[in-house]
């Protein structure tokens, strides 16, 4: 009802304070914009943890020094195994052709090695991803499968490539999140003293108010309006920022380096942006609210 | 229409504002508070305003007993007490009419209401021709006058004045002093707190002497003394 009266007067008041709005805006535009790129992040590599997880592939790397016997009987092994779809064995010119291939142009760096120091493998494709845990531990312990002592690095499957980056996104998530921690608090603790500058240069209007018998949520509302509305704009800005980098930085980053896992459709960009701009708003009623429960005494 | 029983106040460090004070002023009375400076005065008005509690005794007004008030009823109280101080408490970036109107949209009257009491109670205060100046453009007298006009917009049922005239020139005091007059011909108790002897001598009506917080006198038709 009052709604225009409490606009003009928190607009008013940003517009006289505008150096403090600004570097209120700021950072909650700032706090926001990590939010928005964490979670730009996180959506991505769960994305590729996701595609990685339902890849059907098990590789099984073979010693050097594996007698072709042994190596037929792996095969035959493999092949009795009745989660397996498929098997292919790549022998080592195989796999140098491979390696040769993919360094199209830079073949001349293949010149430096001498002999082929590439392992054979086996090339397993199961029928269902839920069982390639079991399947690839079979080979753990197998003596002429080239593991590093102790490792088991000589099979490769999603599920090894896909916990490694679990782990780094949740070193990820904790790093993320404790530095969108500081900076909400950094954007509060900025709302609620730009606040605190507007209650000190309206306090004749406060105190005219006061007088004349407006209630106090007529008091503070104009207050909290400021806040909220540094809040939005720095969020709205921040939100526009998230759009355009996952559309044109993400994109062209896939572009360039094609062997990252990501992908700018794998965020729910309009859960994402509303997040942000709930985010920043809440973080202006907040900052505001701190500073009439301090400055504003009714 | 106001009424004080045993009211005392003490400042923190043991310092007596008003003591031992029993005062009731009837519906439409015009009433003049006087006394030394630090005697009081401000402190009774402040109270009445109930910007803070007694710290004995009660006070009513309106038939309300202000102790017993829920804070939020506390606005309501106060747009039924107009208040007019020394130093006129004007927004020195807003215009006459913009002052007045202020009072009344912040107590979320609408907009034609505002429209129509402003300028009418402008023209009751003789400032129809200076709606639109700024307070600095005005005298002080006139500015006094505004600040009355805010005060008396709403008609309250009271009005009370701390030290109006406090720093107007003789004349231009007499000026406001006939302005609350004729708002106390219109019903509304009036209560002045003043230093001014010349018109409380002159307007001979109640007068309140107050000392050290203590009511030393209460006399109708009185004189300044
Ligand atoms: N906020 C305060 N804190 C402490 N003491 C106060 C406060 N306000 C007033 N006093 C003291 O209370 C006494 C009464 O003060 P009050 O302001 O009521 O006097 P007054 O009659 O209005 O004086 P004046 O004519 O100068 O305005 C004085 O001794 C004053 O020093
Ligand atoms: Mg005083």
């Amino acid at each position: 009802m009052h709604f225009k009266f409490f606009f003009n007067e928190a607009v008013n008041s940003l517009v006289r304070n505008w150096v403090m709005s600004v570097a209120a805006i700021v950072t909650v535009l700032v706090s926001m914009f990590v939010l928005g790129l964490g979670l730009i992040m996180f959506f991505n590599f769960q994305t590729a943890i996701s595609d990685l997880r339902n890849k059907l592939e098990v590789e099984v790397f073979i010693k050097n020094t594996a007698s072709p016997d042994e190596i037929n009987g792996l095969g035959d092994e493999i092949r009795a195994m009745p989660e397996v779809k498929d098997v292919g064995f790549i022998s080592k010119d195989e796999a140098l052709d491979r390696l040769r291939g993919s360094l199209k142009g830079h073949e001349d760096v293949l010149d430096a090695l001498s002999g082929n120091p590439l392992p054979p493998s086996y090339e397993i494709t199961l029928k269902d991803p839920q069982q390639i845990e079991t399947v690839a531990s079979r080979f753990f312990d197998n003596p002429i499968v080239d593991n590093t002592p102790g490792t088991h690095d000589g099979v490769k499957y999603g599920g090894e490539t896909s916990e490694r980056l679990l782990k780094v996104t949740t070193y990820f998530l904790i790093g993320g999140a404790s530095f969108v921690m500081l900076l909400t608090v950094a954007s509060v603790l900025l709302i609620s003293n730009t606040t605190r500058l507007s209650i000190f240069a309206r306090r004749r209007e406060v105190e005219i108010m006061r007088l004349v018998g407006a209630t106090n949520w007529f008091i503070r509302w104009p207050f909290i309006m400021e806040g909220i509305f540094t809040g939005m704009v720095g969020a709205a800005i921040a939100a526009i920022m998230v759009m355009l980098t996952n559309r044109f930085i993400i994109e062209s980053v896939v572009n360039k380096m094609p062997f990252l896992p990501f992908n700018s459709e794998a965020v729910p960009m309009f859960w994402l942006v509303l997040l942000v701009v709930i985010g920043g708003t809440l973080l202006g009623s907040v900052g505001s609210g701190l500073a009439l429960r301090r400055f504003l005494k009714i | 229409m106001i009424r004080f029983e045993n009211v005392a106040k003490t400042y923190d460090p043991n310092i007596v504002g008003l003591e031992d004070v029993n005062i009731h002023i009837e519906r439409g009375e015009f009433c003049f508070l006087v006394g030394h400076s630090g005697s009081g005065k401000s402190t009774f008005i402040r109270l009445l305003l109930k910007e803070f509690e007694p710290t004995e005794g009660s006070i009513t007004v309106a038939g309300r007993n202000l102790q017993r008030m829920r804070r939020s009823a506390l606005p309501y109280h106060r747009r039924n007490l107009g208040c007019v101080f020394q130093d006129f408490k004007l927004l020195p970036n807003k215009t006459v009419a913009d002052n007045v109107a202020y009072a009344l949209r912040v107590t979320g009257q609408p907009a034609r209401a505002i429209r129509r009491k402003v300028p009418e109670i402008l023209n009751l205060v003789g400032l129809g021709d200076k709606m639109n100046n700024l307070p600095d453009e005005l005298s002080a007298g006139e500015q006094q006058r505004v600040s009355v006009a805010r005060a008396f917009v709403n008609h309250p049922s009271l009005l009370v004045a701390d030290e109006p005239t406090g720093n107007l020139d003789p004349d231009t005091s007499v000026g406001i002093m006939q302005l609350l007059y004729r708002i106390n011909r219109t019903g509304t108790t009036v209560l002045m707190a003043t230093h001014d002897r010349e018109m409380v001598d002159k307007m001979r009506k109640r007068v309140i002497a107050l000392e050290d917080g203590k009511v030393i006198r209460d006399e109708d038709k009185g004189l300044y003394r």
